[in-house]
């Protein structure tokens, strides 16, 4: 940690973070003309706005919302989640923030970020993930992660929590960077993925303070930072207009390559993909398409080649009887229910609910309301 | 002078003699009823007064009082209308000194037009019923006599308050007043609904079967437009008919209510579906002098509650009880009632708030958090007591089309009538009556895990997110469809087949 930052100054960034509506670069030029930001907390809202040609409302609520925490229980608190709060000024603060348009002030990090020389791959896509984008998704975060490259994500529901979950599962350390404080968990179903992410030597980062409740506008803001962190940013699925779409183009903002997982043409969460690539994203196809984008010193020594076992369940398949395959066959990429499969095979329930069950206990298919659909590719 | 005179009123579902004294003494002409009357008893004296004066009879310009004894207990209905009149007749010395002595060998019920004449009254059957012992001949109105007919009590039916003193002087005959029957009026013959109409949907119906079979709950879930009200409808049609004493039980609620039209007994399971606006007094029952609800009227047969997800909390709530002991009990701060109320309970509702969660084609709009507080207005207490959840999907065109019939109602309803002997033979001496009512000590005895059963509950709990206290539901439901098959033992593929009926999956499930 850099020294030359006094404890003081560090509380009062803390403070002066804590006003939501403030993009950092403009906090950065506050700082700048007032010298620090202790300087910043000594004005009233007057001279604040004066100086720095603000609207004095805004100031007022500057000041109120900056006196509103307390920067000691902030740290207090971080410390006690077994989490540092870092300035731009300390080593540990990641090169890679500093150089965006407007890096973090504070930056909440719990656990351990990795370190620069590590290839950073950012996946980011729908909340409302589709048996396709969660397979697709589940398979890239697996194969990146055994080739040794590190997830980052926003921990939200689908695609997020799909990428996350991967690393988890293969105990790697993966990156969530979250639209909350990092007191917090959002959704709460997560809040065991976190905890894994966690134990697995993986980092959770916000910018907010410590107990900012999830907001609408916090969820773009913390895009940028995933961007950022990213050395090459995958679209899974997303709409048009979608978080996901952002941050490819906060990553195009920052020189990053965008990739895109093409899908359907008629599915509504693969319209974002399929015109990114349109736009001239680079198509994913395998997790190679993925690692050759990753700038040059750090591709060396990823390959996909290396993957050991590749993930395609074709030897788990081998063993089927018959009728098993046929079910698979009629599931195909997509779903399809226990109704689907009496029919097609002219079976009767109790038949097709012990052949559904046996391949959901091997784990070939998943059973989501009431529909089937394959795992894996 | 003073006379008594037998009536009869309601609690719960049970009738009670209640002695009508009426005491005609010289004083301000006034006429005052005291014994806990309820409005409608208060306002029986103006119609007395109006019967008896147009009947031809004098009313008592004198001070009469009239009591309805035990005065503890709330009474209401109009059938106090009949006995307050022939009590004042008897009271005014307007029937003769031999005819007032016979009145204690009758029972009266019944409500008096302005004219004189009788008028149904509720409550007929269970007053009739309960009040057998005392060994009374009743006096009902001719429309009730159907009820008369179910009692088994003798009785006498006369149309007008004049023609029932005539009677009772002994210038009518007992055939004069009596009628036996009434030609039903031409009912609208109900269309027949058969589960063969229902195309596709093999799950569902086979859930239905089996709940039909071991009196489970269901749960469906399903897009709009996927059958979830046509499956309900054709529900009763596979249920075993109804048993004399069913019957009874159903026709005395029926009674109260006054529901019972022209039929006689009630023989055909009943259906109730309330709108899920419902308020929770009309679900479970309720009133300052409790009524049966919807539960109740639904009793031994099918409760259905379309858009489950949509009726309020509380309404929901209330099924509880019901569910779980067959019966609801209405406390009032001076009494409480209970209700029967065993019912099958049939909910169905979408998937998602905007209804296309799942769909083929069309996108869902609604968000994961919007989905989530959707599925949890149904609380998992009450989702515990459901043992069967379906998903139902949409029905394409080729299952639409299908040239081969479906299963015809009488098919499956042969199989549940074989699974429901055995469950006979299973509980006889227990209060038990089908798989679902099993108690824990039951499930023990009946429902040994086949070997095997462990590894695949074991694989359902870890990879499905099965919880250990849905083990009993499906144990319950795997007995069910062991005997629909016919088989002493449960199965492992039985337990397996139930597993596909999972419970809706209430949380956003994580994805680790």
């Amino acid at each position: 940690m850099n020294n030359t930052i006094s404890a003081a100054e560090r509380l009062a960034r803390i403070q002066v973070n804590a006003f939501p509506y403030f993009r950092a670069d403009w906090l950065e030029r506050l700082i700048r003309i007032f010298g620090s930001a202790q300087e910043i907390l000594r004005q009233d809202a007057k001279t604040l706005a004066q100086e720095a040609q603000m609207n004095p409302a805004t100031a007022q609520r500057f000041l109120k919302e900056a006196f509103s925490i307390d920067p000691q229980q902030e740290w207090d608190r971080t410390s006690q989640l077994g989490g540092h709060i870092y300035l731009p000024e300390d080593e540990e603060y990641p090169q890679a923030l500093k150089s965006i348009k407007e890096p973090p002030i504070v930056l909440y990090v719990l656990g351990k970020l990795p370190p620069a020389e590590q290839a950073a791959v950012g996946m980011v896509g729908t909340r409302k993930i589709t048996p396709y984008g969660r397979r697709a998704a589940d398979k890239l975060a697996t194969e990146l992660t055994q080739c040794g490259v590190t997830v980052i994500s926003g921990l939200a529901r689908g695609v997020d929590s799909a990428c996350h979950a991967a690393a988890v599962r293969l105990k790697k350390p993966t990156v969530a960077v979250i639209g909350t404080g990092v007191g917090r968990c959002y959704p709460a179903e997560n809040r065991p993925l976190a905890k894994a992410i966690l134990e697995y030597g993986g980092a959770i980062v916000s910018e907010l303070p410590v107990n900012s409740p999830p907001s609408a506008f916090h969820f773009p803001r913390r895009n940028r930072i995933i961007a950022a962190l990213s050395h090459v940013v995958t679209v899974v699925e997303g709409e048009i207009k979608s978080g996901a779409l952002i941050t490819a183009k906060l990553a195009l903002e920052m020189g990053k390559d965008v990739l895109a997982v093409p899908g359907p043409i008629d599915g509504p969460q693969s319209a974002g993909p399929n015109q990114l690539i349109k736009d001239g994203a680079g198509v994913v196809s395998c997790v190679q398409d993925i690692i050759d984008y990753i700038p040059e010193p750090l591709r060396f020594g990823i390959s996909a080649h290396a993957l050991k076992a590749p993930l395609i369940a074709k030897e788990e398949e081998a063993g089927l009887d018959d009728l098993s395959k046929q079910v698979l066959e009629i599931i195909g990429p997509g779903e399809a229910s226990l109704d689907a499969v009496v029919e097609a095979l002219q079976i009767d329930v109790p038949q097709a609910a012990g052949l559904l069950f046996e391949l959901e206990i091997k784990g070939i298919l998943a059973c989501r309301n009431g529909l089937y659909s394959r795992n894996k590719f | 002078m003073l006379s008594k005179v037998n009536a009869c009123a309601i609690k719960g579902i049970d009738g009670f003699l209640v002695s009508v004294e009426v005491d005609i003494a010289p004083g301000m002409p006034t006429l005052s009823v005291v014994g806990l009357p309820d409005t409608e008893v208060k306002e029986s004296k103006e119609r007395v007064i109006a019967a008896l004066r147009n009947s031809g009879f004098d009313f008592p310009l004198k001070r009469i009082t009239v009591n309805l004894s035990p005065a503890e207990q709330r009474k209401s209905g109009t059938q106090f209308d009949l006995p307050i009149a022939v009590g004042i007749l008897a009271a005014s010395q307007q029937l003769s000194p031999a005819a007032s002595q016979t009145l204690a060998n009758y029972l009266f019920a019944g409500e008096l037009a302005l004219d004189g004449a009788l008028r149904p009254c509720a409550g007929v059957l269970p007053m009739l019923i309960s009040t057998k012992n005392a060994g009374k001949t009743a006096v009902i109105p001719p429309q009730n006599v159907q009820e008369g007919n179910i009692s088994s009590v003798p009785f006498i039916t006369p149309h007008t308050l004049r023609e029932l003193a005539d009677f009772l002087e002994g210038k009518l005959s007992q055939e004069a007043v009596q009628i036996n029957f009434i030609p039903p009026l031409a009912e609208p013959e109900e269309p027949v609904l058969d589960f063969c109409e229902v195309k596709g949907q093999p799950l569902a119906k086979r859930a239905l079967e089996i709940a039909a079979a071991g009196g489970h709950n269901v749960l469906m879930i399903g897009l709009p437009g996927t059958g979830k009200s046509m499956l309900a409808k054709r529900f009763p049609g596979i249920l075993p008919p109804l048993t004399q004493q069913e019957a009874l039980e159903i026709t005395k609620i029926y009674s109260i209510c006054n529901l019972m039209g022209k039929s006689r007994l009630i023989t055909k399971r009943p259906f109730r579906d309330p709108h899920h606006t419902i308020s929770d007094a009309a679900l479970i029952g309720g009133g300052t002098n409790p009524r049966p609800g919807e539960v109740s009227l639904a009793h031994n047969g099918v409760l259905f509650l379309d858009e489950f997800a949509e009726f309020s909390r509380s309404s929901l709530e209330v099924l509880r009880e019901p569910l779980e002991n067959g019966v609801v009990t209405i406390s009032r701060a001076k009494e409480s009632v209970t209700f029967p109320a065993r019912f099958t309970l049939l909910a169905a509702m979408n998937p998602c708030p905007c209804g296309n969660l799942g769909h083929p084609h069309k996108a869902c709009t609604c968000s994961p958090t919007q989905i989530n507080r959707y599925r949890a207005r149904i609380s998992g207490p009450l989702l515990d007591r459901i043992d069967l959840t379906v998903n139902l999907n949409p029905v394409s065109y080729g299952d639409w089309n299908q040239k081969t019939e479906g299963e015809h109602s009488s098919a499956i309803l042969a199989r549940v009538l074989a699974a429901r002997q055995r469950q006979a033979k299973r509980f006889a001496g227990s209060p038990t009556t089908a798989n679902a009512f099993m108690t824990p000590a039951e499930i023990k005895q009946f429902c040994p895990l086949p070997a095997g059963a462990d590894t695949v509950l074991e694989a359902a709990m870890r990879k499905l997110g099965l919880s250990a206290r849905s083990l009993d539901k499906i144990l319950k439901t795997a007995r069910t469809i062991a005997d629909l098959e016919q088989k002493d033992q449960i199965e492992t593929r039985h337990i397996i087949e139930v597993l596909q009926y999972r419970p809706l999956d209430r949380k956003g499930v994580a994805d680790i």
